[in-house]
């Protein structure tokens, strides 16, 4: 079953194209790592998803639906931003309230699950200002799979986070794989995603140049792990 | 009947039995006459030296056919009645009381309502007019004429009355060693106080509040005006006060507050001001170029829009000593006086002077950096408008 | 939108800049009723500064608040909820805070020191001012991607709005002084905000009446109901097309 299907999809800031011409479909129950270089697309193609960019050609359709000004859609899409900048004179606890309200949930609805596990719960009263990047980052990662999203976003989603804790938040992406879920990663860190990760998507100078099972991409190049398959698909394009 | 000195007498009138005029004419110098009730009648002449009271209530209703009340034998007194029906006229002065050619008339504690002209002294020498009561007609303040009226009187005194909605509530023309005390002037038409080729006058200790154009003085010499007070005169052209081509004036301890131009200044030679404080007027002081040997000191200068301003230079008169609050100084020696000269007339002022309209901008950002750059920077105001030994303090706490 | 404003203003009531703008602008005023005895010179003086501090520091606040609260922005527009919602509470937000900052700080002096009409006048302009430039300050930012770029416009604004824009008019007024333009100055001084609001206050205190006749038929004019409402008309214009700008550019905005 696709998920998120990508048409034509094109992003010009000014005279400069950061997508182009993208075409991708994403399904249920897979991961897919978005990886490529800085300034390769990225960004902006999740942004194209999430509804933070409007998508200069193209559509993109979520669960079957083109997506335009209705905000609804995004009621299935989990988005686990890197190193978010909250209202520092929130606390924990009112920025999960205020999520929770913003999104229309229940308190029994919400999955609070990652709180207990991450450990935030005895910190709810403290304020957003003084929490560490960590901190900030396991707050994020609650925002993100509080709504039982059918579709997770995740843009670093290890970066800051302790071995235990990004552990943690890949094993819950992993299971919501399982349940059905989409899960789209951006990473540096490959190792830690690779695992998880059933097709790579490589974005240079944006264009997709590649969306395939990892096992291809490792077959293909013949080597062992992502980061050394990497240089020999630059090399040689297919 | 004794001949020679002649027995006073006094005859009482009560209104509907008789007329006042009859009265009168029966009565000799001396003699007094006491009113009670209401007389309708007039205009009614006093040709004998008389002294007419009122009872309370005691009234004369002239019944609007001009005078009321015409006085012209010498020490009349009138007193403790009320006035009424003196009207309006273009060719007549229709007076409440008018007195013509006489001497030491005395007008006292009466009340004057909706009179033309209330009290009118004609070439009259040594009158005194006190505590009387003018009340002209809120409503009708275009047809009124002057509350007190003087033409060519000598040695006047005109204390504690009120005068308020008529034209001019005090008018002086060639009247000389007056003394005009303790009035009362409000919320007339002109001027609170008119002065015309007026002498060796003074008014002391009066208020003058909301008169149309405030109180002018002109075409006088050796005038003093002590511890008045000149309140809320607002208006496009209304002042406090208007000195023009006045000689030789002592102005000391007046109070200018609220005025749209507390003092002007035309024409002026010989003038003291000293121990004057102007407060929040719209220009505390205009002092035209063509006064001269003009001295201004120990005032205090307060919260005005313009403090000075003036139309050229002021060289030959002395401005020292003042208390300015807009004054940024400091008194190292500590003699009460700051070590820096402060120069009055802001850049703003000189502007507005060019172009009254500028006034829009009256305390913008804009002119307030135009006036501290200025007084830094001295460019444009005239460079010897200045007080070189500002007071660091009010002189009056 | 509800929430956003609810959980934006209890950040902001928190937030140290809007507590350093209250205890500003509370100490100056109390600062210039305490050095000036004279209530009516210390009002003056106020009205000089509050018109002029007030739409800066609102300005500025307003702009880097946007910009610092860029990713929790974001971090919304990802949810379920329309863009409207976002910048209506956040603008909603700034308003209310802005309106209890100046209510506490400059409102409080005020009706200690010197209760009075003019004193009425001048919070109700001091309070639309700040909305003003609160809506120029949110479009600002959301034009300029550049926090450093958006504060510089800001500045360029205000001092456009208190200083520029009276300069030129007052050149203009100079150079054409021999022509019947004087009818004009008032009418276009009062399309800078600014501007509308000193001579609104200032009107009642001292200009009325030094302005002659024409003076007089602007004080009934902006002194009465037709006028005063004309005015609050002007603000409210003011206060309106930044904000429906704000809300256009958001709309599209890439985040």
């Amino acid at each position: 079953m696709d998920s998120v299907v990508f048409s034509g999809v094109g992003k010009r800031y000014r005279s400069l194209w950061a997508l182009r011409d993208v075409h991708a479909t994403f399904r249920r129950g897979e991961v897919v790592m978005v990886i490529g270089p800085n300034g390769s697309g990225k960004t902006t193609l999740i942004k194209c998803l999430l509804g933070l960019v409007r998508p200069t050609t193209g559509s993109i359709r979520v669960e079957g639906q083109v997506i335009g000004p209705d905000p609804g859609y995004r009621r299935s899409i989990g988005y686990m931003p890197q190193i978010s900048q909250f209202p520092p004179s929130l606390t924990i606890g009112q920025l999960l309230d205020m999520m929770r309200d913003v999104r229309g949930l229940s308190p029994a609805s919400a999955d609070d699950g990652l709180v207990e596990e991450l450990g935030l719960a005895a910190q709810l009263d403290k304020r957003l200002g003084a929490l560490s990047g960590g901190t900030r980052q396991k707050v994020s990662a609650v925002l993100a799979f509080r709504s039982r999203p059918r579709i997770l976003v995740m843009d670093e989603p290890t970066a800051g986070l302790d071995p235990v804790s990004a552990r943690t938040v890949l094993d819950r992406a992993a299971a919501l794989r399982s349940d059905g879920g989409t899960v789209l990663i951006t990473s540096h860190l490959m190792e830690e995603v690779e695992a998880l990760a059933d097709r790579i998507a490589y974005l240079q100078e944006g264009h997709l140049r590649f969306l395939l099972p990892l096992s291809d991409v490792l077959r293909r190049t013949g080597a062992d792990r992502l980061a050394l398959a990497l240089p020999k698909l630059l090399a040689d394009p297919v | 009947m004794l001949t020679g000195q002649a027995v006073a007498r006094v005859h009482l009138l009560r209104a509907g039995n008789g007329s006042l005029a009859a009265v009168i004419a029966r009565a000799e110098d001396r003699d007094t006459i006491v009113v009670a009730g209401a007389v309708r009648e007039g205009p009614i002449t006093i040709d004998r030296s008389l002294c007419l009271l009122g009872l309370p209530g005691a009234e004369i209703d002239g019944g609007g056919v001009g005078d009321v009340l015409v006085i012209t034998a010498p020490d009349v007194t009138v007193q403790g009645f009320t006035f009424r029906g003196a009207r309006f006229s273009n060719l007549y002065d229709n007076a409440a009381v008018k007195v013509n050619g006489s001497e030491r008339p005395v007008i006292r504690a009466n009340r004057f309502i909706g009179c033309f002209f209330a009290i009118y002294l004609s070439d009259v020498r040594g009158a005194v007019v006190e505590g009387n009561s003018v009340e002209g007609l809120p409503d009708e303040k275009d047809r009124m004429g002057n509350g007190i009226h003087l033409w060519k009187c000598g040695r006047a005194t005109i204390r504690r009355n009120l005068v308020r909605d008529h034209r001019d509530g005090i008018y002086f023309e060639f009247v000389t060693d007056s003394r005009i005390e303790d009035n009362l002037t409000q919320g007339n038409v002109r001027y609170g106080l008119h002065f015309m080729f007026s002498h060796r006058d003074s008014y002391e200790r009066n208020v003058f509040v909301d008169n149309g154009a405030g109180v002018a003085v002109m075409f006088s010499h050796h005038i003093g005006m002590r511890r008045n007070r000149f309140l809320h005169n607002r208006g496009g052209s209304a002042y406090g006060l208007l000195l023009k081509e006045i000689n030789d004036g002592e102005i000391t301890d007046n109070t200018f507050t609220d005025n749209t131009t507390g003092l002007m200044v035309d024409g002026c030679n010989r003038i003291k001001a000293e121990g004057n404080t102007f407060r929040t007027n719209g220009w505390a002081l205009r002092l035209f170029a063509n006064a001269t040997a003009c001295t201004f000191s120990g005032n205090s200068f307060q919260g005005n829009t313009f403090d000075v301003t003036t139309n050229g230079d002021l060289k030959l008169n002395t401005i020292e000593a003042n208390y300015w609050d807009r004054h940024i100084g400091y008194d190292l020696d500590r003699d009460g006086h700051g070590d820096v000269p402060h120069r009055p007339v802001g850049f703003f002022a000189l502007l507005v002077e060019r172009v009254p309209y500028a006034i829009v901008f009256s305390r913008s950002l804009f002119v307030a950096l135009l006036d501290r750059a200025e007084r830094v920077l001295p460019s444009l105001s005239p460079a010897d408008l200045k007080d070189d030994r500002p007071l660091m303090r009010p002189p009056h706490g | 939108m509800g929430k956003v404003l609810y959980y934006t203003l209890v950040d902001l009531a928190r937030n140290r800049s809007v507590v350093a703008f209250t205890a500003l602008i509370l100490a100056v005023a109390e600062g210039l009723f305490l050095v000036e005895a004279d209530p009516v010179k210390a009002l003056l003086s106020l009205v000089q500064v509050m018109l002029a501090l007030v739409p800066l520091v609102s300005l500025i606040l307003t702009v880097v608040h946007t910009y610092d609260t860029h990713e929790f922005t974001q971090l919304l527009a990802v949810q379920p909820i329309g863009r409207r919602a976002i910048l209506g509470g956040r603008i909603g937000a700034m308003a209310l805070a802005l309106l209890v900052a100046l209510l506490f700080g400059l409102g409080l002096p005020l009706t200690v020191h010197a209760p009075g009409s003019t004193s009425m006048v001048l919070l109700v302009a001091v309070v639309l001012l700040a909305w003003v430039h609160a809506a120029l300050g949110t479009l600002i930012a959301l034009v300029h991607r550049d926090k450093a770029r958006g504060v510089g416009v800001a500045l360029v604004a205000w001092a456009g709005f208190v200083l520029l824009y009276d300069a030129l008019l007052m050149a203009l007024l100079f150079a054409f002084s021999d022509r019947p333009i004087e009818p004009l100055v008032l009418p276009i001084a009062a399309l800078n905000p600014i501007d509308l609001a000193r001579i609104a206050i200032m009107i009642r205190v001292d200009l009325a009446a030094m302005m002659g006749y024409s003076g007089a038929v602007y004080q009934q004019m902006l002194g009465s109901g037709p006028g005063t409402a004309v005015a609050l008309g002007l603000m409210i214009a003011w206060i309106a097309w930044p904000t429906l700008m704000a809300f256009r550019v958001f709309r599209r905005k890439d985040l």
